[in-house]
């Protein structure tokens, strides 16, 4: 069987869900040995379902430094013979990625949507198509968050593992978040997003009353973002964040093939929208053809 | 301050897709500066005019798009070099970073800038691998970037946050969108362009290291186009909130 390496993304005193899938992942295609990084890394490397996890906890690791992570993930990859690393695309992820690849001069793939014995699956241009790949010898891929179900259980034994942590010429002074109870666009199960038809900046509010309702994240067209009435970190589409909930909403968005990109792996797609031509419905498989001032409301009551 | 720009070339994303034999008929491709580079080259551009020094145009490409590169020098870099491949492929992030590492080598910039991704491929890949290449640090999804010296404060953009980073430099950094706002120039600067350096530079094949698709498909058109339907809003609601319950069993 292939040893693949999972790499363990830190997340509070747990693991990001899109490790968690790396590792699901991982145990359909071989033996997954998991690596979890960090600083006081305390009982977090226990949440990653793999019979062998490796645990480098080092102060020099506490925040992502991608020359630091690549190097100890690369020795980890090679002390553990594996012939496949797996990470989530989380922000870390995909840089992460591509750094380690070129350290242990293996082939990358990133975003990847299936992945099975000897063939992937990725995007290219925006979604527009699909390619395979055939690995015929050993690579780093990264799998878009949502695309693979979650690894059970958890660790079967953690090991510390003692690596050289090389000097870096990088410090992180701050990390500032938006707080608890947010949930994070790429990760949500569900996703409310706006557009242009919100009108103006203080009805996002309703899409934002929406999404708390559903325990959802919020989302935006690249309209709204670039009118400057929602943050650029919650753009939705070709130039933003690419997303893949079970349930996705897009609400007064016409549905710009850039925007579209960014969404189309949904698994339900919901669009309102006032303009029965909008292109938006040929994505969605429940369109409300409406006011959205007076469908969200209606939404919100009955939800 | 000496700092070279990473500028890739990507079909419009207007363009129509078309498979023939299993492969993307490319031959008709119109391209256009990856947006995310432009950020790049303008954050550039604003250093430049804030602290002095130059800055240099770095891209890989097959022949043409010459008119595109020019473009990128009117909004303010001093000089292209255009790295020439007659096999030149955008989905080979390993061998294209190994051709642009040694171009960069031999320029010696204080800081390298690109886009955190292009949108033909989406790899975000390329600018780290160059790092790894030289042994430098980089930073990627750059929204705010600040330089004092020799040390970089960046602030880049993480999952429902901002990791605020300094670097020392020699260093890369990869652009955000919407990091600055990209100029557009002005006639005078599109004329003085057609008079800056612009070298054109024959490389290798590429090397090893990349996996090649062996197949291309179009993804499953989604069945869409289902219409709830109602005489009142909140019927069409009512019905909408049962189907995502009990069909598409997705609340």
């Amino acid at each position: 069987m292939t040893t693949i390496l999972v790499i363990g993304e830190r997340d509070g005193d747990g693991l990001k869900l899109a490790s968690l899938q790396a590792a699901g992942a991982a145990a359909t295609l071989g033996d997954p040995v998991g690596l979890v990084m960090g600083a006081g890394l305390g009982d977090v490397p226990q949440a990653l379902p793999a019979p062998r996890v490796l645990a480098t906890d080092d102060p020099g690791l506490e925040h992502y430094d991608p020359a630091r992570y690549a190097a100890v993930a690369a020795a980890a990859a090679r002390e553990s013979g594996a012939e496949m690393v797996l990470l989530g695309g989380t922000a870390m992820g995909k840089d992460l990625g591509p750094r380690l690849a070129a350290a242990l001069e293996w082939s990358y793939l990133a975003d990847c949507l299936e992945v099975a014995a000897g063939e992937f699956v990725r995007p290219n241009y925006a979604g527009k198509v699909l390619v395979r790949m055939k690995p015929d010898g050993p690579v780093v891929a990264t799998l878009r968050p949502n695309a693979f179900p979650l690894g059970e259980g958890g660790a079967g034994a953690v090991e510390a593992f003692a690596a050289d942590i090389p000097a870096s010429r990088t410090v992180t002074t701050s990390i500032e978040t938006a707080g608890a109870g947010t949930v994070e666009l790429t990760e949500a199960g569900i996703v409310v997003s706006g557009g242009r038809g919100i009108k103006e900046e203080a009805n996002f509010q309703l899409i934002r009353d929406l999404a708390d309702k559903l325990g959802a994240a919020a989302g935006a067209s690249r309209a709204i973002v670039d009118a400057g009435w929602v943050p650029q970190a919650i753009q939705v589409g070709q130039t933003g964040k690419t997303v893949s909930p079970d349930l996705y909403f897009a609400i007064g968005i016409s549905g710009a093939i850039q925007h579209l990109g960014g969404m189309t792996s949904s698994k339900c797609i919901v669009a309102v929208n006032k303009d029965a031509e909008a292109p938006v419905f040929k994505v969605a498989d429940y369109g409300i053809v409406g006011d959205l001032f007076e469908v969200v409301p209606a939404l919100l009551e009955k939800l | 301050m000496n700092i070279a720009v990473l500028v890739k070339l990507v079909p419009d994303s207007e363009t129509r897709i078309e498979l023939q034999d299993g492969k993307v008929k490319d031959d008709a491709f119109k391209y256009i500066l990856n947006p995310y580079d432009e950020f790049a080259l303008e954050q550039a551009v604003q250093l430049k005019e804030a602290h002095g020094g130059k800055v240099t145009i770095v891209s890989l490409f097959g022949q043409g798009g010459d008119t595109e590169l020019k473009k990128a020098l009117a909004i303010g870099a001093d000089g292209a070099l255009v790295l020439r491949q007659p096999d030149y492929r955008g989905d080979r992030p390993a061998a294209n970073a190994a051709l642009l590492a040694e171009a960069l080598a031999g320029l010696a910039p204080d800081l390298v800038l690109g886009g955190l991704q292009s949108i033909d491929f989406y790899q975000a890949a390329t600018v780290p691998m160059v790092a790894h290449k030289l042994d430098w640090p980089h930073v990627a999804a750059v929204q705010k970037l600040d330089v004092e010296g020799d040390k970089l404060t960046a602030q880049r953009q993480i999952e429902g946050g901002v990791q605020t980073v300094e670097v020392a430099l020699p260093a890369l950094i990869t652009c955000q969108k919407d990091l600055v706002k990209v100029r557009f120039p002005a006639l005078r600067d599109i004329m003085m362009a057609k008079r800056k350096p612009f070298e054109n530079r024959d490389v290798a094949e590429a090397g090893a290291g990349d996996l090649l698709p062996t197949a291309a498909e179009l993804p499953l058109a989604r069945a869409g186009g289902r219409l709830i339907e109602g005489e009142t809003v909140a019927e069409k609601v009512e019905e909408l909130v049962n189907l995502l319950k009990t069909e598409a069993k997705v609340l």
